[in-house]
């Protein structure tokens, strides 16, 4: 399970980087940015074991605004053994994900972040409905039927954007050259965002401090707590 | 003049039905509608339970002076003893919910129970139909253990349950706290303040529930009924071990004097609701009757229950009653963290100048299940929660020594353990087994233990 969840992420994220070089040819004084991104335990002390570094979304932002040209082809996310498939997705701006339901129970996918809010209200197991984002920033998705199933979709404006491997590393080839703004973001740090020139003199190293708990505090998608529900329905 | 309840109950039904639209729809799920619009979101549930049972059978001798033809032929003694022992498959409850919601500041609610066992006290038999809950809020009022928006205010009319009673339970029986001072609904208006997000008052002015006779476990009966008293040769007067406790409300203000009701409380929650820490104190005091008609029973309740039958020497049947005034004053705790719950409750009674301490504390923990199995599109077996409690009773008087109930003074500790399994949402099974120690007046320890398993279907 955990192999297809992997290879589904690596299309997802192999995808958004095809669909994004698609767009444009790459500058001949393209060069690659190296680094590596350290998940540390709350206090710095040492490395985090409850975080998955894979996990995390690394992005570069030109100075010099870069068109993107989303795919027409849908992304995917989706709902699988209460888990969302990947659980982070990267799509350039007015992109489209998909959100097929894999499990044989009812799932009810939503999302209240600003503009790209979404509510398929209850369905089946199925190919699912499909939400184009025009809004460039970090959708939080979640079920309105199960509390833990949280996922995030990062819509960005820049073609530059990758996934750590497990060690950390990361790669972000056929960078302009240049100023610009470099992000790390993990769904349980605070985003690490930090301005430099490319090329760099050498890899960058990111160390964040994971200091949020996997399952952010969150509510149904009326604003009421999923505790509230789940306690007796009648009362007394 | 006294009003029956269940004329009341129809009344204010009407009104409620007068102001819904006669073709309500149901809105769309988890919108809420618009705090302008005139139409309620209508929303109904059903609830159905079945258990099985097995009761432990239980006779204990009392030195009334039952006449003759009150006992069976041959029988010169009579006993508290268990109504309905032995094992039982049921139909325990039927209950239709209806929820109008106009706002979050203008919500009407109605439970309407049909042949509830858990209620058929004082009667061997449930009513067939029973208005359990009909009330109308003006305002927001925050369930415990959750954060409102801000300051706010409320005003509740109708029937409704007693502001400090757990509204969560996670077991089928009750704790002996509970059963005592709160389980059973009260008629007539609440209201309650939060100044900002976690400092709350309540206040209430109802008619108050008579006080009367039940024994504790969940499911025992009455038989002190008229229906079920047969004549010689072979009499059945079972009332069960009982404990005084207030029982439902059977009129609207029998003799003019309100129960009038208050409390303070604090919350503390995470904004999800996932972690919470509620604490209330609170109070109450009503005059007690001199009688008050039970329905379906030959006992009176109140101060005619503690007095004992007239026509023998008090001494020697009546409970050292010294006020008509009952109070209680107590506090109630709500913990919780994600599936971890725990819910703790104290009172102190005085009942016309008897008192009684109760307590009772239950800690529950909910555990989600992965996914494994699946049926019509939910989940099977979605979650389990263990749950226990414990609950005491200790009263500081004495009994007569002819009562027809000594056990009213018996000091009296009850667990109750259980779990509950999710079999698919909405439908569940609890099974609990309930151990109940009390001690007599000679001082010897009993115990009378129940063990019940019940199927419990929502929609």
């Amino acid at each position: 399970m955990k192999a297809t969840r992997q290879a589904v992420r690596r299309a997802a994220i192999s995808g958004l980087l095809a669909a994004l070089a698609a767009g444009r040819a790459p500058a001949a004084s393209a060069e690659e940015l190296r680094g590596r991104v350290e998940l540390l335990a709350r206090g710095g002390k040492g490395l985090a074991r409850d975080a998955d570094v894979r996990q995390a979304v690394v992005f570069f932002e030109p100075s010099a605004a870069r068109s993107t040209r989303a795919p027409e082809t849908p992304y995917e996310m989706v709902t699988e053994d209460k888990e969302f498939v990947p659980r982070v997705l990267a799509v350039p701006r007015g992109a489209k994900v998909r959100f097929p339901n894999a499990d044989p129970i009812l799932h009810n996918v939503f999302s209240v972040s600003g503009q790209n809010s979404f509510d398929f209200g209850l369905y089946r197991k199925g190919p699912g409905q499909t939400k184009r984002f025009d809004t460039p920033g970090l959708v939080r998705v979640f079920c309105n039927v199960h509390h833990a199933m949280v996922g995030y979709i990062w819509v960005l404006q820049t073609p530059f954007s990758t996934a750590p491997a497990s060690d950390g590393s990361f790669a972000l080839p056929n960078l302009p050259r240049g100023s610009g703004k470099l992000t790390v973001w993990h769904e349980q740090a605070e985003p690490w965002t930090i301005a430099l020139d490319v090329p760099t003199p050498g890899p960058v190293a990111a160390r964040v401090e994971v200091s949020r708990p996997r399952i952010p505090p969150h509510l149904d998608k009326s604003g009421r707590s999923y505790f509230r529900s789940n306690r007796e329905k009648y009362g007394g | 003049m006294t009003a029956k309840l269940h004329v009341g109950a129809a009344g204010l039904l009407g009104l409620a039905l007068a102001v819904a639209p006669a073709r309500g729809q149901e809105a769309d799920a988890g919108v809420p509608p618009e705090a302008s619009s005139l139409r309620p979101k209508l929303e109904f549930g059903l609830e159905a339970k079945a258990h099985y049972r097995r009761s432990d059978e239980n006779r204990f001798a009392v030195k009334f002076p039952f006449t003759p033809d009150m006992l069976p032929v041959g029988q010169t003694q009579g006993f508290e003893e268990t109504v309905d022992e032995g094992n039982h498959f049921e139909i325990s409850v039927v209950t239709l919910f209806a929820d109008a919601t106009w706002s979050d500041q203008l919500v009407a609610h109605a439970k309407v129970n049909f042949i509830d066992l858990y209620e058929r006290n004082p009667t061997s038999s449930a009513d067939e139909v029973n208005v359990d809950e009909l009330w109308l809020r003006f305002g927001h009022d925050s369930q415990p253990a959750l954060l409102p928006a801000g300051s706010g205010a409320y005003v509740k009319v109708g029937k409704f349950p007693k502001l400090e009673r757990q509204n969560d339970r996670h077991l089928e029986s009750y704790g002996l706290a509970t059963t005592a001072f709160n389980r059973l609904e009260d008629v007539g208006l609440e209201v309650g303040v939060d100044l900002g997000r976690h400092f709350y008052l309540k206040g209430s002015l109802t008619a108050g529930n008579p006080v009367f006779l039940r024994d504790p476990n969940a499911l025992a009966g009455d038989n002190g009924t008229s229906n079920l008293l047969r004549k010689n040769p072979d009499p059945v007067i079972k009332s069960g071990v009982v404990i005084p406790y207030d029982a439902a409300v059977q009129s609207l203000d029998e003799d003019g004097d309100l129960q009038k009701g208050g409390a303070v409380g604090l919350r503390f929650a995470s904004e999800d609701g996932e972690t919470g820490l509620d604490a209330l104190a609170f109070g109450r005091e009503r005059k007690l009757a001199k009688t008050l008609d039970i329905r379906g029973s030959f006992y009176g309740g109140d101060l005619d229950l503690l007095d004992g039958p007239a026509g023998i020497d008090p001494a020697k049947v009546a409970f050292p009653v010294t006020s008509d005034r009952k109070r209680e004053v107590g506090a109630d705790l709500w913990l919780y963290r994600g599936g971890l719950s725990f819910f703790g409750q104290y009172v102190d009674q005085d009942l016309g100048g008897l008192g009684r301490t109760g307590y009772e504390g239950e800690f529950a923990w909910r555990f989600d299940l992965p996914l494994a199995a699946s049926f019509g599109g939910r989940q099977l077996f979605p979650s389990i929660q263990p749950a226990v409690r414990y609950s005491k009773l200790t009263p500081d008087y004495k009994s007569p020594p002819q009562s027809p109930s000594p056990s009213f003074a018996w000091p009296w500790e009850k667990w109750d353990a259980g779990l509950r399994v999710a079999i698919v949402a909405g439908v569940d099974v609890t099974a609990e087994y309930s151990h109940n120690t009390f001690t007599l007046g000679s001082g010897a320890k009993r115990h009378n233990d129940e063990l019940l398993a019940t199927l419990r279907w929502q929609i």
